[in-house]
């Protein structure tokens, strides 16, 4: 523990971070008051700061398997200290931003540098925002469960334990928004595609129906080759949305590719097939709570679903509810199914042991409780699927002690009656998890 | 000696007397309540301000906030607008909070999280929860809506009006009633008494320090106590400014994700 503090100490000081300096302006004049005289801070807001101004954090975690794995020798799920440092600044109507990462990971031995956002925001015209260069984008109104939010996720961090904002993966794009009245229209283009950061045997082994048993680092690593022609395999995502009263609606478009590789060419590597994606969401206030429903329509390449090597298409709905149950308990539930379609052409062209049911059902709970004025916030989430007969547990605690230190622990708990089901196959990466972060 | 304490004390009268003819004491609960509700929530038609807080609990420790708000009133003394943009701490920067108040529904608020770049609904139910880990509650940010309580004028003081307010549903919220001194002079609540059953308050809003802003008399220094576990949140306004002549379009979901800087910038 001692020694993991220094670490991180040293890694900040490395990066020019001078906590000292930051803990000084914090703690206050004699006269107890905290915010160190009358003296406001400078504009937050401002054009002109006075000198560049870095926010961020350094952090170190922790984590392990709760089993062995046979698939992989490696018990460390998560081992790293991690700087995240971010900049921006406003030069007339351009406002320039950087956020980036850099740790030293344990498990994937090495110094990873996550350049998560670097972006340049532009009002050319007062209807229409441009943002362009490396971002990470959201919509939809699923939790942790997404339809037509085709944005790179980063399923090894959300696996691991790191905090859920890795959960998303940035991409370089440009994302324009227009804005009109009554509606809005985002367009984002990623020139080249980019995939999910998917669990691809490092870290956590998955199940090959090929091989039919666990894979896993070094020799079962999926290595797909990425559609890289420019500019027929970029991806382009749209979403029409607006709001009339409390009732908010979004139409939504995506061309591109699964963002796994779930498809198999003839010569049986792993690749990324095409996928067009349509659909739509409706969100409002109910009865004291929030309720939400998407539903999306998975195209694929495999218009008959007779080709047993890349998916069918799909149709995706989700219905869920959000309600506080008691003061500073909120619950939620989501009800996701995946159809998928041509299924007697699917069943005709593959072998029965491994195939995915027809009907994917997926039922989500959310629990989260606020205590000490939410210094003290505990947290259960949790994927079940009927259909599949597995889980996946997502219990966390997290503890703020003041305004820079955090600490944090949890757990992810995958289990299922069968091997190769979609969160079953991870039984063996269930991990725990710990985190201490320093913000400034 | 007995001669001019006696003047000075007519003057005064005479001064109470002036002062009387200019306020008459109002005698209508109702009418009080409107004009509180409106001298704090509802001055000028839109306004912005920085706010810092600092937040001290039981054991004294402490923890700062600070943020820049900015409201709208959509109708005078009804619907209004809220935009939050915090700037400290670190764990909290460029997060938004964003509240369409409604008199006749539940609000709809939004919370946008950057590092996700998502936006959040929240439930209208947890209102009475702290705001931002202080001792405010969202409630005491954008304001209690008049019509969820039955008030009750319980004595006209020199300085002050003191009402009793009772919830019309008491499971809603965990206080049983509370007793507010409103000042005469400028119809701004300065103390809120909050009980749950028993004869000591257990939570106390007060105003520290008013000032008078364009014209309009203005909270600029409050602070809640909770005076039965410790600790206490003060909260300070900076730089406020009136009538800024803030759009309708400010409070949208294009703000959450993109700052209105314009706007949120410290006026010249």
């Amino acid at each position: 523990m001692k020694r993991a503090l220094t670490a991180l100490l040293a890694l900040s000081v490395g990066l020019g971070v001078d906590l000292g300096a930051q803990a000084a302006t914090d703690s206050g004049s004699p006269e107890g008051d905290a915010w160190g005289g009358d003296g406001w801070a400078d504009d937050a807001w401002s054009d002109e700061e006075s000198a560049p101004v870095l926010h961020g954090f350094v952090e170190a975690a922790a984590g392990g398997r709760l089993q062995d794995d046979p698939a992989l020798s490696e018990d460390k799920t998560l081992a790293e200290l991690r700087s995240h440092l971010e900049w921006e600044r406003s030069v007339g109507s351009a406002h320039y931003s950087l956020k980036g990462d850099l740790y030293a990971d344990g498990v994937e031995d090495g110094l990873q540098l996550d350049l998560r956002e670097a972006v340049v925001q532009l009002t050319p015209v007062e209807w229409l925002d441009i943002q362009a260069g490396q971002q990470v984008s959201t919509w939809g109104t699923g939790d942790m469960l997404f339809l037509n939010d085709l944005f790179p996720k980063d399923w090894k961090s959300f696996f691991s334990g790191r905090d859920e904002t890795y959960l998303k993966a940035p991409a370089a794009g440009i994302k324009g928004s227009l804005y009109a009245d009554g509606f809005s229209l985002d367009l984002i283009w990623t020139p080249l595609f980019e995939p999910d950061r998917y669990i691809d045997g490092e870290r956590f082994s998955y199940f090959s129906p090929l091989a039919g048993r666990q894979m896993a680092a070094p020799d079962g690593v999926i290595d797909a080759d990425e559609p890289d022609d420019f500019p027929e395999d970029g991806e382009l995502a749209a979403r029409l949305y607006g709001r009339r009263g409390s009732l908010e609606w979004a139409l939504y478009g995506y061309r591109g590719f699964w963002k796994q590789p779930n498809g198999l060419s003839s010569g049986g590597d792993p690749i990324f097939p095409r996928l067009d994606v349509f659909g739509g969401s409706l969100r409002a206030p109910l009865g004291g709570g929030i309720a939400n429903t998407e539903i999306a329509w998975y195209e694929g390449a495999d218009a008959e679903g007779d080709d047993p090597l890349i998916p069918n298409d799909q149709l995706r709905w989700l219905a869920g509810y959000e309600h506080e149950l008691v003061p500073r308990l909120t619950g939620a539930m989501q009800y996701y199914v995946e159809w998928i379609q041509d299924y007697d052409e699917l069943k005709s062209g593959s072998p029965a042991l491994y195939r995915p049911d027809e009907l994917r059902q997926v039922v989500t709970l959310r629990l989260t409780w606020k205590s000490m004025r939410d210094n003290l916030t505990l947290s259960w989430f949790n994927y079940w699927s009927p259909t599949d007969q597995d889980y996946y547990l997502r219990p966390s605690v997290s503890y703020r002690l003041d305004d820079n230190w955090t600490l944090s622990a949890g757990a992810n708990l995958f289990g299922g009656e069968q091997a190769h089901t979609f969160f079953g196959q991870f039984e063996e990466g269930s991990n725990l998890w710990a985190r201490i972060r320093y913000g400034f | 000696m007995k001669t001019p304490v006696k003047a000075l004390s007519l003057i005064f009268a005479g001064a109470l007397w002036i002062g009387a003819v200019h306020a008459a004491d109002l005698s209508d609960v109702n009418e009080i309540v409107e004009r509180a509700n409106h001298a704090a929530y509802y001055q000028g038609e839109d306004g912005r301000s920085e706010v810092r807080m600092v937040i001290r609990d039981d054991q004294g420790r402490e923890q700062l906030r600070q943020f820049t708000i900015l409201r709208r009133d959509v109708e005078d003394g009804g619907d209004q607008q809220f935009y939050v943009a915090f700037s400290r701490p670190a764990d909290v920067r460029n997060t938004v909070f964003m509240v369409a108040k409604h008199v006749a529904r539940d609000d709809d608020r939004w919370l946008y999280l950057p590092g996700l770049d998502l936006v959040k609904r929240i439930s209208a139910g947890d209102k009475r929860t702290s705001f931002v880990g202080s001792h405010f509650f969202y409630e005491d940010v954008s304001g209690r809506n008049p019509a969820e309580d039955s008030f009750e004028l319980v004595e006209t003081t020199a300085e002050h009006y003191r009402l009793k307010a009772t919830p019309r549903e008491s499971q809603s919220v965990e206080f049983s009633e509370y007793r507010l001194w409103i000042d005469k002079t400028t119809m701004l609540p300065v103390r809120i008494d909050y009980f749950d059953g028993g004869s000591e308050p257990y939570r106390r809003v007060e105003a520290l320090e008013i000032e008078e802003i364009q014209g309009f008399p203005t909270v600029v220094k409050s602070r809640v106590s909770d005076l039965r576990g410790g600790g206490a949140t003060t909260m300070e306004f900076g730089f406020m400014k009136y009538d800024i002549g803030l759009p309708d379009e400010v409070f949208s979901e294009r703000s959450l994700r993109t700052l209105p800087r314009d706007w949120l910038r410290r006026p010249q």
